[in-house]
Order: C-alpha cells, then structure tokens, then sequence
C-alpha cells in the first residue's frame, strides 16, 4: 500500500544540518494498523508528515499503491490528500466556525458532492463514529474527546486508503484516549482501513498490529 | 470552477455568520468610515465649486449673456431683443444691464469700481442681489439718486478688503460717482453681502441714471438671461444663435476668469485627495483584512493538509472581503444620501465663500464605491494568497 525507500529528511539550523530521517525503509501493507514509536526528536513525526504527503524529504521516495507521489504536482497532492488520505492531528484542528457535521461534510463537498448526499455521508459517519446526537455542535461546546472524533470522521468520510494519525490521543486523557484507539480499532477491523499512528504511549501498542520504533532517525526495531 | 466557488462561499458564509460578529461590525464600521472619507471631502470640495458657479451665475451674469457685436459698444434697441428672448419657456428671467468702471467717493475716501446700472424689476428675476441686502433696502423701479453697493465697497460687514473701501459707509450716506466726465451724487439705499468679493465689490444703481451719466438711450451693455434649471446652457445659446440674433452670445461660463483657476484648482486638489483617500483605503482594507487572515493562518494550514484547493481558501476570503466592503459602501451611501447630505441642506456648512452642502451624485458614489470594492478585492487577495502559498507545516505548526 505505501513504502518508503531511503528516506531522509535533514533540517537546516543556520548553518547546521540536522538529520530528521536517515534513509527509512518502511513498507505499511492494505488493512495494517501501525504504530510508529520513538522518543521526542527520533523523527516519528517527520516520517508520518512526509507519507502523508504534508512535507518533503531531503532525499527518497514514497509510493502509494506502486505509485510515487512526491514527482507529483502540489495540485496533485492535493487532490491525493483529499480523496486518498485522511489527517488526524493531535490538536484535533477542527475549524471553529463550522459545526461537527460541517467540519466532516466540508470535505464532500469539495469532492463535487451535493449538499443533500454530503450531509447524508458526513452524518453516517458521525453516527459510526459515536456523534450521532451532536452533530450540530460547534467545536468549542464539545469535549477533546468528541473534537477527536470528528476529526476522526473528517479524515474517515472520504473513505480514504491510508489515516495518518499524529499523536492523536496527546491532548486526553485516558479514558478519551481509550476510546479513540478503540475507535481506530474498530475502524481497522470492520471496514479494513489502514491505519499509520504516531504515538509515544506504550499501552497505545495493544491496539495495533505492528509497531516501528524510531531512534535518531533510524528505526530501531520493528514487532 | 463553479464547484470551488461552492465551497468558497460555503466557508465564506460560516466564517461570516459564525464567526466573531464584534470583528465582523468593527471591520464593517471601520469600512464604513473609510468610504464617508473618500466621498466626504470630495462631496465638500464638490459643494464648494458649485457654491463658487452658483454665485456667478445667481449674483452676476446669469446663465446667457448677450454682448454687442463685434465693433460696437452697445446693444442697440434692446427692447425688442428682451421680447423675443423672454418668448422662450426656457427662459424665467431677462434684463438689460448699462455697465461703467467709475469712481466713488466717500468723504476723504475714494474707490474704483464697476458700477451697473439695472432695470430692479429685471433684475431680480435674474440674479438675487435683492435678497443678499444685509442693510437698507434693494433699489426700485422709481429710485433715482440711490445706490446699492457691495461690502467690498462699503466696508464693514465682514468684507475682506477693508482697507480699500469706503471705510464703512451705512445706509443714508451720501458718495459722489464719477463716471467719465459725468458726475452725480447718491444716497446709499442699501448694502448687500454675497460672501463673495467679486460679487461684493459692484454697485448698483438704476438704469435711467446710469444711462444719464453716458448720455445713451434704449441701449444696453449686456443682457442677461436666467433659464429654467437643468436646461443645458450650450443647446439654448445654439437655439438663439439659430434665430438670427448677431450679437455675440455666451454662456456664464466664459465669465469664470479668476474663478475657473479656483475651481479648476480645487479640481485638482480634490483629484489628488481622491487618489490619497484610495492609497489609505486601500492600506486600511489590506490592514484589518491581513489581520483577520493572520488570525486564521492555522486554519489556512488545516485547509490545505485535508485537500481544500488554495483557490478555495483565497475565494473563501475575498468573498469576506466583498461581503464586507458591500454592506459599508450600503451603509456609507445611506449615511450620506439619508443623513450627511440631507443634515447639510437644513443646516449648510459655512465657508467664507458661503454656506455650503455637500454635492456627491449617485454616479460619482457608485464610482467611488466601485473603486472601494476593487481595493477590498485586492487587499483581500494578496495577503491571503500570500499567506496560502506558504509552507502547510509553517502555517499549522508554526515551525
């Protein structure tokens, strides 16, 4: 489903280089749910960014389905970003302005969805994913939990082939936490969708079926 | 592309409706205020040239004046020319004028001016000397003997060139005119005020004595025409031409002299206002609106990681922007029509060259609110393109 091959990140500082990623080989396969682990400036984060399509590496290549996505154009990588890849963020980056149910049928309706199917699609969605009487709700009148959530079904509405997710249960607690992995789980199980996880939490792992711990931009092990 | 527009206004109109309405209401208020300023000075400076047309034609030659031919001194048989001009609907007052430069003394004092000797009658029914007496009494159909005089020449009243005036003269008084060889005593019947010197600085006296002083009869120096308002001057100045009037025919504005290099002064000076008030509506609209977008750069970011098209985003604010700048060109236009330029006809601003109101046309405020919408287009534009074509991880992370 994706693979990368000697990817390498390397920041700039003044005149300093400081290398993110030193040519990871990962290869996430349809359906896998997967951790990627590691302690703070082991490049978890950068390597998630770069598969989805959010950064560039220095060097390397991403393939999604055989295809390399970084010779893309950034209108290509766009319209992969949206039909082919959802984003959880940590920080849940929901749009204030809009309710739950508009912050999910956004996304729709920039795919050429009308307004009826959009608001059907975007409420199936919120209804599987545990929303279902609050829809209406703006963002600031819910919990992290529930903001969590419909970032979840933002990034699930579009029936996307790989979620990234970056720390996404950073901003709970546990038991919010709890209840996004369970979510991730299910959706991992009952739909097959794949799953790519940063996360710093070892409890988190009994959730996923494969983690790979980074270490300075090395991965470190894979089980 | 219509489909971009879509979500553009999608998010335009959530941004609006659920956003912060105090922001919302200050931007416009603030908008508001920008497009009073750029019409405001405009419509004053507006006011105030048509003040300075108003006064020459409502104080001095009417709207047509008719000159001798070429060669002659007088409009010979005047009588029968008034005639046939006042025959025409278009015309709501007409008089005969004998003109003079004379002399006027006043005790130890003496001034030069140009004295016009007038039909009362006549006269008023073309200018409103009449009405501008501040003292005394307009002269009538029968006065002989009597004077009007400007303050110009009188002095007092506020004139602005005292020092060369009859040293403040009152009504009662008697000057000695010299015009020519001739010369005759005359009671001052009243002084009069336009608030404009060149007005202020004429005297007038009936035109059987003036006709006197020159030793004429049944002629005439100019005539001058009123017409009905909004009757274009250059088409009734070609009907008359057409009758086979030879005397020379011209239209008040040919008159302006001095006053052409005031208006057409203050011409350019309201071109270089306008140009200025735009330059800061512009930088006030590029200000509040980089403002609001700056504010939601972490959002732009969030847009564009989950696949929102940047032509999106970009309309998704310039639409704001539009929505924006509409409804305080609305206001500013009610404001104007409704409240400013109504208030300023009940109560007109005073300037030294009279009161004044404001003069702004529908046209010129659609101009003017044209040209606010396309600099809130534009201010609109460039930031957030700007802030758009960042780097996603920049505008969401800050890194």
């Amino acid at each position: 489903m994706i693979r990368t091959t000697d990817l390498t990140k390397t920041y700039l500082m003044g005149k300093v280089e400081v290398p993110a990623l030193k040519e990871v080989n990962i290869s996430i396969r349809k359906g896998e749910f997967v951790a990627i682990m590691g302690p703070s400036g082991s490049g978890k984060s950068t390597l998630l960014r770069i598969m989805g399509l959010l950064d560039n590496p220095t060097a390397g290549t991403v393939e999604l389905d055989g295809m390399d996505v970084l010779k893309l154009s950034d209108r290509e990588k766009v319209k992969i970003r949206l039909t082919e890849l959802g984003y959880v963020f940590q920080e849940y980056a929901l749009l204030p302005e809009l309710s739950g149910l508009k912050n999910v049928y956004l996304l729709l309706l920039m795919m050429g969805k009308t307004k009826k199917e959009s608001i059907k699609e975007a409420t199936d969605i919120l209804v599987k994913v545990g929303l279902g009487d609050r829809i209406h709700h703006m963002p600031h009148e819910m919990s992290g939990g529930e903001q969590q959530r419909v970032a979840v079904a933002r990034a699930l509405v579009a029936d996307p082939k790989i979620i990234f997710a970056d720390e996404p249960c950073a901003n709970l607690d546990t038991g919010s936490s709890g209840q996004i992995l369970e979510l991730f789980k299910k959706l991992n199980r009952e739909l097959d969708q794949t799953i790519v996880m940063v996360t710093h939490e070892e409890w988190h792992t009994k959730y996923v079926d494969r983690v790979i711990k980074l270490k300075d931009g090395l991965i470190e092990k894979e089980y | 592309m219509l489909q971009e527009f879509r979500v553009s206004f999608f998010l335009a109109y959530e941004y609006l409706t659920r956003g912060n309405k105090g922001i919302s209401l200050f931007t416009i208020f603030l908008l508001t205020l920008v497009f009073l300023q750029l019409v405001f000075f405009s419509a004053i400076l507006g006011g105030v040239t048509e003040k300075f047309d108003s006064q020459i034609i409502d104080y001095q030659t009417g709207n047509i004046i008719i000159e001798p031919k070429e060669n002659e001194e007088y409009i010979e048989d005047y009588d029968g020319l008034l005639r046939k001009i006042n025959a025409y609907p278009e015309v709501i007052g007409i008089t005969a004028r004998t003109k003079g430069a004379g002399k006027i003394e006043y005790e130890d004092r003496e001034v030069g001016a140009t004295i016009l000797g007038i039909d009362p009658d006549d006269e008023t029914t073309v200018t409103k000397i009449d009405s501008a007496i501040v003292e005394g009494d307009f002269i009538s159909k029968l006065d002989r003997g009597e004077i009007i005089m400007g303050r110009e020449l009188s002095g007092g009243y506020g004139a602005l060139m005292e020092t060369r005036s009859l040293g403040g003269l009152e009504v009662g008084d008697t000057v000695t005119m010299t015009i020519g060889p001739a010369q005759k005593d005359f009671r001052v019947k009243g002084i009069y005020t336009t608030f404009f010197f060149l007005s202020d600085s004429s005297a007038y006296i009936n035109k059987a004595d003036m006709d006197e002083m020159l030793g004429i009869e049944n002629r005439a120096h100019e005539i001058n025409i009123k017409l009905e308002p909004g009757v274009d001057e250059e088409e009734f100045r070609t009907t008359l031409q057409g009758t086979g009037i030879n005397e020379k025919i011209m239209v008040w504005t040919e008159f302006t002299g001095i006053i052409e290099m005031i208006t057409s002064t203050l011409s350019k000076i309201r071109d270089i206002l306008n140009i200025i008030g735009l330059l800061v509506t512009f930088v006030i609209i590029f200000v509040v609106i980089y403002v609001n977008i700056i504010n939601r750069r972490k959002q732009i970011g969030v847009q564009k990681a989950i696949g929102i098209d940047r032509n999106v985003i970009i309309g998704s604010f310039v639409l704001q922007a539009a929505f924006y700048a509409f409804c305080d060109i609305m206001a500013g236009f009610i404001l104007m029509q409704y409240g400013i330029t109504p208030a300023t006809k009940a109560h007109p601003l005073w300037f030294p060259v009279g009161f004044v109101t404001l003069q702004v046309s529908n046209n010129e405020a659609l101009f003017r609110g044209l040209l606010l919408f396309s600099a809130a287009i534009i201010a609109s534009f460039i930031p957030t393109r700007r802030l758009v074509d960042k780097d996603l991880l920049e505008l969401i992370w800050g890194g």
